[in-house]
Order: C-alpha cells, then structure tokens, then sequence
C-alpha cells in the first residue's frame, strides 16, 4: 500500500513536472529605453539585419533565390560589421551562383575576402564559381589561393589538384593529390586522380599502382576500373582490359561510362 | 598474270593492316579520351549571421577540414 502511495506520488510529480520541462524560455531581457536618436536607429538596423538573415536563410533553403538575393542585397546596404559583412557577401554569392550569375558570385566572393582574408569558405566557392563559370585561369588563381590560406585543408587541395589537372599542369596536379592521399591514404578518389595525373604523363606503372590501391579501398569503383583497363590496354594486356572494362561495365551506375566500357570491351 | 595477283594480295595485306592499326589508334584514342579527372565540388552552403562566431560553422569547417570526409569531398565517381 505504501509502496503504491509512493510509486503514484512519483508518477504525479513527473506527469507535472514535464511540461515545466519541455517548456523552457529565453531569459527576459529589457527592452531598449532610449529617446536617442542615433541610439534608436542603430537598434532598427540590427533587428532588421537579424530579421533579413534568418528570411534570407529560409529563402535560400527553399531555393527562392530571387528572395534570398534581395534580403542579402538590403543587408550588404545596411554594412554590418564582421563577420556579418563578409558572411552576408558570402551568402548572397551562393544564392546568385544557383540563378546563374557568376559575376557578380565572384565580385561577392572577393569582397567578402577582402573584409576577412581568412575567410576559407569563401576561398573554398570562388573556385568553384570560377569553375561553374568555364574560367579555368580565374579558377586556378583562387585555388592557389584557397591553398596558400589553407595548406592542410584536404578541400583546397582537391580543388587545386583537379583544375591544374584539366589545365594540363600535371607537377602541381599531382603535388595536391599526393598531399591528399598522404593526409588521407583511404580516400580512394584521391588515388583515382593520381592515377590520371599519370596516365596522363605516360606513367603507366605508376598509374597502375594508384588504380589498384583505389580499388582496393573501394572494389565497386567503376571510374577506377575503366581507368585500369585503359592502362592495360595501352601495356598491350587486351585480355585484362577485356575483364576491366566488364567489370566496369557492371559496376558502373553511369550511363554513358557504362555503355563506353562495353564498347571498348567488345573491341578488344 | 603472277604479277597481278602478288600485287593483289599485297593490298590486300596492307589495307587488312592499315585498318587493324586504324582500329588500335581508335581503342586506344577512346581510352585515352574517357579518362577524365573527377567532377568539382559543388558550393558550400549558406551561413547564419552568428555562425562564423568564433568560426562554428559547418561550411567553414569543411573548408578547413584535413580529411574528405570532413571535407565533404566525394567518395566515390561511379
């Protein structure tokens, strides 16, 4: 009886203690009292920057970049200190990049990183604007950059590596993949993007050696798999380029490298 | 007429050879052009007016990031 009085007391206390729980507030804090003027107008200007942000955030989660492009836009007039400044350039710059405007991504992006030179997000998008935009020169220059304001960063230099590897600047390609697989010796892409860098060099043993440790970590790597059969094909294997490219074949979830790996395949 | 079928024969045999070279060149062209770099990373996402507070923010770190997966870099280009 006893125990019952106080198994049902405890359960009354948590069954109205919950709701206290779950239902917790900010602490009140004073509104502003001032009749100055000056004072007055900087309050507006933060509560509508606060305001534009968080509409500006909702618009570019649903994709509405012409609104998020506007909040952003007013924010920038109304020239937050940092880092707001430069987050705001940073945010409208990734909502005038989805809509197509490069342009004015990139001067976005610049000015954010003249505001906060240590900005590497903003680095980070710049070479990816730049790429979006088919400027390849533009984009190099801003993964230099990129890596020069974040050497360790595995980003910086996969981005690096990639465009100097489709600018044909295969010392600086494959310095930034090495950096990448040495940092992370298990990101088999890395490896894959060496292998290419040395393909492309005619390293072929070398390249062998990349494509084999890519698919060791990942034996479903269908791009990696191609690549191999390539090499055998151009070592004179035809047999194991054969067995790459229908391997390949099967692994691969894209189409066209799919239908390429059977056409080779076939010929050989 | 011994003539004529020696010289038949020989083109034959070259134009048999030239488009077995002519297929090689092809193979090999083809493997050559398809192997591609992986594809760019696309944008890093949007940051809260506060987030770069102390730089806690999630595009900021993956910028940073020494690891790919960290980076959110891709694992894999099927």
């Amino acid at each position: 009886m006893r125990l019952h009085a106080v198994l049902g007391a405890v359960g009354l206390a948590l069954a109205l203690g919950t709701p206290a729980l779950g239902q917790t507030y900010p602490v009140a804090t004073d509104p502003p009292r001032t009749t100055d003027p000056n004072r007055l107008r900087a309050l507006a200007v933060e509560r509508e920057i606060h305001e534009r942000f968080a509409r500006g955030l909702r618009a570019e989660s649903r994709a509405d970049w012409d609104a998020a492009i506007a909040e952003f836009t007013r924010i920038i007039v109304l020239d937050p200190a940092e880092p707001r400044g430069s987050t705001a350039r940073y945010d409208l710059a990734i909502a005038q990049a989805r809509s197509g405007d490069y342009h004015g991504a990139r001067l976005g992006l610049e000015d954010a990183l003249r505001r906060d030179p240590g900005f590497a997000a903003a680095a980070a998008n710049l070479v990816t604007v730049d790429a979006l935009d088919g400027d390849l020169a533009a984009a190099r220059a801003a993964a230099d950059r990129f890596v020069a304001l974040a050497p360790a960063s595995a980003r910086a230099r996969y981005e690096r590596g990639i465009v100097a590897l489709r600018d044909n600047d295969l010392t600086t390609a494959r310095a930034d993949f090495r950096a990448l697989v040495a940092g992370d010796p298990a990101y088999a892409v890395a490896h894959y993007d060496l292998a290419v860098v040395e393909i492309h060099d005619q390293h072929f043993d070398a390249a062998e050696t990349e494509l084999e440790t890519a698919l060791a970590i990942d034996s479903g790597y269908a791009r990696a798999r191609f690549a191999l059969g390539t090499v055998y094909v151009r070592t004179g294997r035809r047999s194991d380029a054969r067995v790459a490219f229908d391997r390949a074949a099967r692994d691969a979830s894209d189409v066209t490298l799919r239908s390429l790996a059977l056409d080779l395949r076939d010929r050989l | 007429m011994r003539w004529t079928v020696l010289l038949t024969l020989l083109g034959t045999l070259a134009a048999a050879s030239g488009i077995a070279v002519s297929a090689e060149a092809t193979l090999d062209d083809l493997s050559r052009l398809q192997v591609k770099p992986s594809a760019l990373r696309d944008l890093l996402g949007p940051i809260s007016e506060t987030g770069r507070v102390g730089w806690d923010c999630l595009p900021e770190h993956a910028a940073r990031a020494a690891t790919a997966r960290a980076a959110e870099l891709p694992t894999d280009d099927r």
